[in-house]
């Protein structure tokens, strides 16, 4: 199965049947290294880390979805995946206002939902 | 394929008991809107308000800006596969009240992006301080979702734009612009020793927010494709797209896209303008590759001899701007691509997401990270009460004095990545 790494509570359960969801409590930048980390360990990209135009520090809420282990470390992952945690380092911390944690775990569900 | 824009000057909007067009001025019957709005029940309440140039007026948080536009003759008609009926347009003749703008606000989700400012420095970042406004102000039913919700704004919206559009049909324009778009084979024929260029548009495609409308077709469900720029000035193109405000195309952006008017006017003098590709932004990155693929695929099924490539958004999109440009590159196409920059608010850190040593011709749009403080306004159209939360605030952005102090992403088309800006450096 493919994996789910997020924070959101919400991509958790919506998407389990079919996703192998880990979910971390961590912020974005969090969120990323734990996908580098298994980005090493063969694990690919599937999706964009930094999917979304609502900038990083704006929304709270990461989900990225990677394949099922391989034997090998994809250099491109590793690429996007390094560019994205400096990209996202980049934006100052802002003051997220918990009123709007439904809007902001919707939006990153939806980013990583096709249809 | 040959389209006639055929521009009526506005230079003023008002509310009256009839809509019309007389003297250069914009007479709107507010409650016959209305009805067209509350035609989808979806929507509860629907307020109108006039910006003009000048005035000290604040619109925020803005969803789009849409040009009021009609056909005349020709082919299918505005907004085609959302408003109208599914027809290819792009010929014939289109008049475009020019100097007009309708502006859609409403709260879609708690954080909220878009600030136009009618007067003040804010007011030189915008293209849209300089069009007389009237904006949109829309209220859902109770319990609606957010995709339902962003749907009845969008659509609403554009049939208001249709609606105004429509009251210069039978008006004779100020000003008649033409664009003739050939066919490949004639194309060369014509211009045997101009170098064949074609445009690659890169259209937002993510999700919710994060999606562009072509033909009424959702975009990230299709693959790279072709058509005519001028069926874009037809609305063939509409955006769903109504975050990172300063560097997302409108669909007034679309429907004035300076890449195309500019292509236009160097056709069969420097260039041969053979052909406009449009791609998507997925968040998938096969899609990305399989896009960018496609891309590349059609620039060299064409023979092209150069590429110019904007990108719409930031962040992820930045992969895909790369692959379109190497993959491009690599089959013996020159590119130009078109970008803004998120370099810091100190303008030193990397400017994009990714990079690659093919992308050696760049035009940038400006440094989205840059700090602006907007004077107090006297009059806020929509609400501030979103402040910190658009793209480029931050806690105590909003000063008690009604100030704000904000990276220049907070205003719509500040970074605008077609080049539809009045600023630039030199």
């Amino acid at each position: 199965m493919e994996l789910l790494i997020t924070n959101n509570p919400l991509a958790k359960s919506m998407l389990n049947e079919k996703y192998e969801v880990i979910h971390i409590n961590s912020d974005l930048v969090g969120v990323l290294i734990y996908c580098r980390n298994k980005i090493h360990e063969g694990h690919k990209l599937l999706t964009h880390p930094l999917s979304g135009s609502i900038k990083p520090n704006e929304n709270p809420y990461k989900s990225v979805i990677l394949s099922k282990k391989t034997k090998e470390t994809d250099t491109q992952s590793v690429k996007i995946i390094e560019e994205a945690i400096i990209t996202a380092k980049k934006f100052p911390k802002i003051h997220i206002n918990p009123q709007y944690d439904e809007d902001y775990r919707m939006i990153d569900v939806s980013l990583v939902v096709r249809e | 394929m040959k389209l006639e824009l055929g521009c009526i000057k506005i230079r003023d909007i008002m509310f009256a008991d009839k809509s019309e067009i007389r003297d250069g001025i914009l007479y709107v019957n507010a409650k016959e809107l209305e009805q067209i709005v509350l035609e989808d029940e979806q929507i509860s309440a629907v307020g109108f308000d006039i910006a003009r140039p000048g005035e000290s007026v604040r619109i925020t948080p803005v969803k789009d800006v849409i040009q009021p536009r009609a056909k005349v003759e020709g082919g299918g008609d505005m907004f085609p596969g959302v408003v109208t009926k599914v027809a290819t347009v792009g010929s014939g003749k289109t008049h475009v009240l020019d100097g007009a703008a309708v502006v859609t606000v409403g709260k879609i989700v708690g954080f909220q992006e878009g600030i136009i400012d009618m007067t003040g420095i804010g007011a030189d970042y915008t293209p849209f301080s300089k069009t007389n406004n009237l904006v949109v102000d829309f209220s859902p039913k109770e319990n609606l979702t957010a995709h339902e919700y962003e749907k009845a704004i969008r659509v609403a919206g554009l049939k208001v734009a249709y609606a105004l559009g429509k009251l210069g049909v039978n008006h004779t324009p100020d000003e008649t612009k033409v664009y003739e778009y050939s066919s490949i084979i004639e194309g060369s024929k014509l211009y045997p020793d101009l170098p064949r260029v074609g445009y690659v548009m890169m259209l937002q495609s993510q999700g919710l927010l994060h999606d562009t409308y072509v033909y009424g077709v959702d975009m990230k469900l299709s693959l790279t494709t072709m058509l005519s720029p001028t069926e874009v000035m037809d609305g063939a193109i509409l955006s769903g797209n109504c975050v990172s405000a300063c560097d997302k195309n409108t669909t007034y952006h679309h429907q004035n896209n300076p890449v195309i008017e500019d292509l236009f006017a160097e056709h069969g003098k420097t260039l041969n303008f053979a052909a406009m590709i449009i791609t998507n932004e997925n968040v998938f990155l096969a899609d990305k590759e399989r896009s960018s693929d496609w891309s590349a695929k059609l620039v060299d099924y064409l023979d092209l001899d150069g590429v110019i490539i904007s990108q719409e958004g930031f962040g992820n999109p930045d992969t895909d701007l790369i692959m379109n440009c190497v993959k491009i590159e690599k089959t013996g196409t020159k590119t130009v691509i078109i970008t803004d920059e998120y370099a810091g608010r100190e303008g030193t850190s990397q400017s994009l997401a990714d990079a690659d040593p093919l992308a050696d011709a760049l035009v940038t749009a400006g440094n989205a990270n840059q700090v602006i403080t907007l004077p107090k306004i006297d009059r806020v159209i929509g609400t501030l009460d979103y402040t910190e939360k658009i793209a480029g605030g931050f806690a105590g952005s909003l000063e008690a004095d009604g100030s704000i102090t904000v990276e220049i992403q907070a205003i719509t088309g500040a970074t605008n990545e077609l080049g539809f800006n009045h600023m630039s450096a030199r």
